[in-house]
């Protein structure tokens, strides 16, 4: 698993690449607690480079989701393939975050 | 297109999470070699890493290395994951399954691996033999294979 981030605005994007399991999880969790920590921020997971995200990355997801909440920010993600979106369904996360279709949509949108 | 080839292979790993990454190399290169779609290999990787989690986080009373056997094999129709690991007796088709919902605050992640499972693969058995769990994982494959990296 790789992770880059991008500034653009108001916005950190966290684009993660590879596998979000058992393994990567844990890191992908450091990341995101460090960058939501800081209060206030408005972070968008882009997920259009995972092969797939396991129980445990949807942990992380979840824990980050609320630590936002906690800290005045936002979790939005983009980017979920068919099959990412399969998996989303099926543990009925779809209504829990702030989803859109890519990166590129969320930029186009004005502040 | 040609049918997928019949061919098996298998591991023996350590229990630890650090060791999983082998089973996961081992079955993209088994599901490469044989043609097997992507969505089919990752939805298999994805299998393994919640049951192999489950057995390495939780299947043991003691500290000491044990070992865990993944086998996979394919007969041109179904791909066949077996999985042998000497933890406690653990059926995870028993596992509790709650229906997930409700708020973020509130939100339980247990049970989700499980879920994952029983609705990827086509069908989880599980049997006690000896002093092992005996766990196998069966999916369907298309009937040719279609030879695509999607």
């Amino acid at each position: 698993m790789e992770i880059a981030e991008q500034r653009a605005g108001h916005l950190t994007i966290i684009e993660v690449k590879g596998r979000i399991d058992s393994n990567t999880a844990k890191v992908f969790g450091e990341r995101l607690t460090t960058l939501i920590a800081a209060g206030g921020q408005r972070l968008v997971v882009d997920l259009k480079n995972i092969i797939y995200i396991s129980s445990a990355g949807f942990r992380v997801l979840l824990v980050a989701g609320r630590h936002a909440e906690e800290t005045n920010g936002t979790l939005a993600l983009c980017g979920l393939s068919t099959e990412i979106q399969r998996l989303f369904d099926l543990g009925a996360f779809t209504d829990l975050f702030e989803i859109h279709p890519s990166r590129e949509e969320i930029l186009a949108k004005p502040a | 297109m040609s049918a997928i080839a019949p061919g098996k292979v298998s591991l023996v790993i350590g229990n630890t999470l650090a060791e999983m990454e082998k089973v996961v190399d081992l079955v993209d290169h088994f599901g490469a070699a044989h043609g097997i779609d992507r969505p089919i290999v990752n939805d298999l990787n994805l299998c393994l890493d919640e049951l192999l989690n489950n057995t390495i986080s939780y299947g043991y009373d003691d500290e000491a290395r044990h070992e865990i056997g993944v086998e996979l094999s394919v007969d041109g129709a179904e791909w066949v994951v077996e999985i042998r690991d000497d933890g406690r007796p653990f059926d995870p088709r028993r596992l509790d399954m709650p229906a997930p919902g409700g708020p973020i605050k509130d939100r339980k992640i247990g049970g989700l691996g499980i879920r994952f499972v029983k609705t990827l693969m086509d069908d989880v058995d599980y049997v006690r033999s000896g002093r092992y769990n005996v766990l196998t994982l069966r999916k369907k494959l298309p009937g040719e294979a279609s030879g695509g990296n999607r």
